[in-house]
């Protein structure tokens, strides 16, 4: 290269070239987050008509004069949301100021500081008003980081025609579900006996989950991990048996919720393992099982007791929101007991709240409730640690390769136990 | 043996070709039957599933977003490929070969290993979640694919042709816009076409980049698709055929182009 | 004559790949040596922590090996397969054109599509090839199919492109030769491997490795199909890379996983360009 100065006039119009374009590709809806009285809220998408949630946003600005709020939605992948906040967050965005986490990520996003402590807005009394699983959820190192907003537990379904044609009545214990399974697909065809999520994904380490708390097992006990007991053997080799027996088809290591759920909804299995939303579904008009399926709590093992794992939402605020103080009034707002029954008549979506679980209005549009509160009481958050994504990662492969077959439960624990240790340390 | 040859091709057009007919057959079944097998075909065609990607999802915008970023980087991609080209085939460049081997090490990156630091970059310079960080990306790993095939359309240009422009009095840059760009149209449209597939395909960086529907492009769309309560597979096949039509267009009718550019990008120095 | 001023001519390109393919490069280096994580505070020199972690990292070896079986394997099947749909193809036939065009769509649509159309006809409940086949594999779910579903996957979308570079290979064989081989007698499988394989051989290595590095590289197809599971069986190296880096986050350690693609790469990205010197002398 000969001559220099030509080269840098160049370099400019390429730079002057590249920033118009930056000008006419910058994403409309980000110019305006500057005006002050604008609250953002980002969450995602809710399933159904966006009103009753319009509604509700609307009620509280005038509730709170000056203040505008604006939601944003992200797309319903657990995964990409949590790229998406945590790479936003990292760089300090301050374009959105309340926001919609899942339970696993309190303890990540608090130990990094990205949260606003929100322990004020959580007295002893209030705490009680809320189940015990979602409050020990958005509790990091003794503060509340999040508010519940709405939640989740496993739960399992199962076909009362099918049953009642066979005299039997829905499986307390883990056993009484092989039976039960084993003697209505002997004579159904085209029914698989039961069906869950068995994906290498988190779904995954919810269902493992389960099985390991019902044999009285853990995953960590006073910060130590222990993994590799003799009942969470006992209760990964069950899950592996559920295989090998064939009341649960092999092809379970490809099934999510969805899946899952339409096997069961299409009238081709037994018993389901899934989240609640499924019941509206099954429920609705021209579903091929409506009015055929009941709802309990998940089994558990002889000398153990039915867990189910905690999903669900709460409301975070940004430590660097630019108004606090208005991020904080409309979380408190939605998490109230009158939004979240709104929620739950409009989207399904099950309060946090013991309460609502008497309310009269709800109990006749949502009649398995009475049943859901004995789960919900129960339901047990996954262990709460900022390194969760990381441990997580670990379960998915190691209760993947004992379901599938590829190594043998005590080995998959001893290897999830040694490498558990080392994240942890 | 005539026979046997005919058979194979047809095979050959056959093993291509069904799992499109199946992805156009899945998008116009209606949904119940989606899940049964028999029949393979549906009892009814729908166009339910088109519908649907056009309503209930921001699908056109994502179009949008892909077409963008695509015909951005494309020109951007081609306009400094073919300077740097121009160069390297018909000026005295010291080194010219171990620049043109430089360069194809550059395409040879693995995306993987650029992403987190372009992504902090990205971040520190505040194009986080924005078209611009892509068309940024895309132009620059584009680019030693564009000087490629260029140096070598620029090339099969004889030489006299610019000289004879220099000694008519044209600056080197006027021979180069004047004189042998448009002599090399077919190569510049080659070069296009790739360019443009490569930024309509790639994956990594966008969905590493953005992450609001008001910055993703088609890739990513069609990676997230299933939402939270429903694997909608009729839609996802309907948007899947959506957006291979382009290509589908641009294979039947640029297709001595693109294997002509693909030839020369893979093989060729 | 007015001077020409190359460098000129040069400069975009190069502040271009510079800034934004050079710098990367040389940054992942860096931060592969860093303990850095917005769980952090701040950015920590560690050296070597990284590398002695990832030497001792089982699932980065698994994630290794996978690569290197994928790549092996699915290159081995397109290579041989492109050379005998491009004998196929290369002598002129009615309709060649439109067969061209029709090759060229696996190649050419994202692969993301083509994952998402391919997850859908392996389906073990209701999808269509084990339909067609009467089986019941479970094409995705069991860690023996898995990888090979995807190696498949790949066979279809890169198996065109390999046969049109062959091809063009093919048409550069002299006439002359062939019509020598016909008079001395020679039948169609002497006159391959007499004439036809040893000529080819220069191009086939170039198709060999330049295919290899893609497949080294391999992200799009498995996240969609698999995700790198079950029990990663299906976990490549890059998909590893990924995971540590944006889902959990650790930008040191999963810059020091990305490296080693980046290193593997780089050697024989180092044999492709000799081998493309040697078959153009």
């Amino acid at each position: 290269m000969t001559n220099h100065t030509p080269g840098r006039n160049c370099l400019i119009v390429a730079v002057l070239l590249l920033a118009a374009l930056f000008g006419a590709c910058k994403p409309s809806g980000e110019e305006s987050s500057s005006h002050p009285p604008v609250v953002v809220f980002k969450h995602s998408k809710l399933f159904g008509d966006p009103r009753p949630l319009a509604q509700l946003l609307a009620e509280f600005e005038r509730a709170n004069p000056g203040v505008r709020v604006r939601a944003e939605t992200l797309p319903a992948a657990s995964d990409a949301q949590h790229q998406y906040y945590a790479t936003n967050l990292a760089a300090g965005a301050a374009d959105f100021d309340v926001f919609a986490l899942d339970v696993i990520w309190v303890a990540e996003f608090a130990r990094a500081g990205w949260l606003r402590d929100l322990s004020h807005l959580l007295p002893a009394a209030e705490r009680e008003a809320f189940f015990r699983g979602p409050i020990e959820a958005v509790t990091w190192e003794g503060r509340a980081f999040a508010l519940p907003w709405f939640m989740d537990a496993g739960v399992l379904y199962y076909r009362k025609d099918l049953l009642d044609k066979n005299h039997l009545a829905p499986p307390r214990t883990w056993d009484e579900l092989l039976h039960a399974a084993r003697t209505v697909t002997r004579t159904e065809s085209g029914v698989h006996g039961f069906v869950w999520q068995g994906k290498q994904y988190e779904g995954l380490v919810c269902n493992a989950l389960e099985y390991l708390w019902s044999h009285g097992g853990e995953v960590l006990r006073n910060g130590q991990v222990v993994l590799d007991s003799a009942a969470n053997r006992a209760a990964l080799t069950f899950m592996r048996e559920l295989l090998t027996s064939g009341v649960t088809p092999e092809f379970v290591t490809t099934l999510t919720e969805e899946p899952a759920r339409e096997i069961f909804g299409r009238g081709a299995a037994l018993f389901l393992r899934n989240w609640p939303y499924a019941w509206r579904l099954f429920e609705q008009q021209g579903s091929a099982v409506r009015g055929k399926v009941g709802v309990s709590a998940l089994p558990h093992f002889i000398g153990g007791k039915s867990a189910a794992t905690l999903g669900g939402w709460q409301l975070g605020v940004n430590r660097h929101s630019r108004n606090p103080q208005a991020a904080e009034r409309l979380a408190q707002y939605l998490t109230s007991p009158a939004a979240q029954k709104v929620l739950a008549l409009a989207y399904g979506y099950n309060p946090p709240r013991r309460a609502l679980y008497e309310d009269p209005e709800l109990l006749a549009a949502q009649p398995f409730f009475a049943e859901l509160r004995a789960v919900y009481e129960r339901a047990r958050p996954r262990p709460v640690t900022p390194q969760y994504v990381r441990l997580s990662q670990v379960l998915q492969a190691e209760f993947s390769g004992a379901v599938a077959g590829l190594k043998s439960p005590s080995q998959a624990l001893i290897d999830a136990q040694r490498q558990a240790e080392a994240i942890l340390r | 043996m005539k026979l046997v040859r005919g058979m194979g091709l047809i095979l050959v057009a056959v093993w291509s070709l069904a799992p499109f007919a199946w992805l156009l057959i899945t998008s116009v079944k209606p949904t119940p039957e989606l899940t049964q097998l028999p029949p393979l075909l549906p009892s009814a065609a729908t166009g339910a599933h088109y519908l649907a990607v056009f309503t209930g999802h921001p699908f056109l915008r994502i179009i949008a977003n892909s077409a963008v970023v695509a015909a951005a980087s494309t020109l951007l991609a081609l306009a400094i490929g073919a300077t740097a080209a121009f160069a390297l085939a018909r000026l005295r460049v010291r080194h010219a070969p171990l620049i043109l081997v430089a360069v194809l090490a550059v395409s040879m990156f693995p995306p993987i290993a650029t992403v987190s630091p372009l992504f902090l970059a990205i971040n520190a310079v505040g194009l986080r979640d924005t078209l611009m960080a892509l068309i940024v990306t895309y132009t620059t790993f584009a680019l030693p694919l564009a000087i490629w095939l260029l140096t070598n359309f620029f090339r099969q240009v004889p030489v006299e042709i610019y000289l004879a422009a220099r000694v008519d009095g044209c600056s080197a840059f006027q021979a180069f816009t004047r004189v042998i760009l448009p002599l090399s149209a077919p190569g510049l449209i080659a070069a296009a076409l790739l360019v443009f597939i490569f930024c309509w395909n790639e994956f990594l960086y966008a969905l590493s980049f953005t992450s609001s529907p008001a910055a993703r492009t088609i890739p990513v769309g069609i990676a997230l698709f299933p939402g939270l309560h429903v694997v909608p597979w009729g839609e996802i096949a309907a948007a899947s055929i959506v957006v291979t039509l382009p290509l589908v267009v641009l294979a039947f009718a640029f297709q001595r182009r693109i294997i002509e550019g693909l030839t020369a990008g893979a093989v060729k120095g | 004559m007015t001077r020409e001023h190359p460098g000129l001519f040069l400069a975009p390109a190069a502040v271009t790949l510079g800034a934004v393919a050079l710098f990367p490069a040389l940054a992942v280096l860096w931060l592969s040596l860093e303990e850095r994580s917005p769980l952090l505070a701040a950015a920590r020199f560690v050296g070597f922590d990284n590398y002695t972690r990832l030497i001792a990292d089982a699932r980065f070896w698994n994630a290794l090996a996978n690569t290197v079986y994928f790549s092996a394997v699915s290159v081995a099947l397109e290579v041989l397969l492109g050379l005998l749909v491009a004998l196929l193809l290369a002598r002129a036939f009615r309709g060649r054109a439109l067969l061209y065009s029709i090759i060229l769509l696996p190649w050419a649509i994202p692969t993301v599509v083509s994952a998402r159309l391919w997850e859908w006809l392996y389906n073990a409940d209701y999808g269509v090839l084990n339909y067609l086949l009467g089986t019941h594999v479970n094409w995705l779910g069991s860690p023996g199919w898995a990888l090979h579903a995807a190696i498949l996957m790949d066979v279809w979308k890169a198996t065109p492109f390999v046969a049109l570079l062959l091809i063009a290979g093919l048409q550069t064989i002299p006439r002359e030769l062939y019509q020598a081989a016909a008079l001395d007698g020679a039948g169609a499988w002497t006159t391959f491997r007499r004439i036809t394989l040893p000529l080819l051989v220069p191009l086939l290595l170039v198709v060999l490795v330049f295919r290899t590095i893609d497949a080294f590289r391999v992200f799009d197809a498995i996240y969609v199909l698999t995700g790198g599971g079950p029990a990663n069986s299906t976990e490549t190296v890059s998909i590893y890379a990924y995971k540590v880096l944006f889902q959990a986050l650790e930008f040191g350690y999963g810059s020091a996983v990305a490296v080693s693609v980046l290193a593997v790469v780089a050697l024989l990205t180092a044999v492709y360009a000799r081998l493309l010197r040697g078959s153009m002398t």
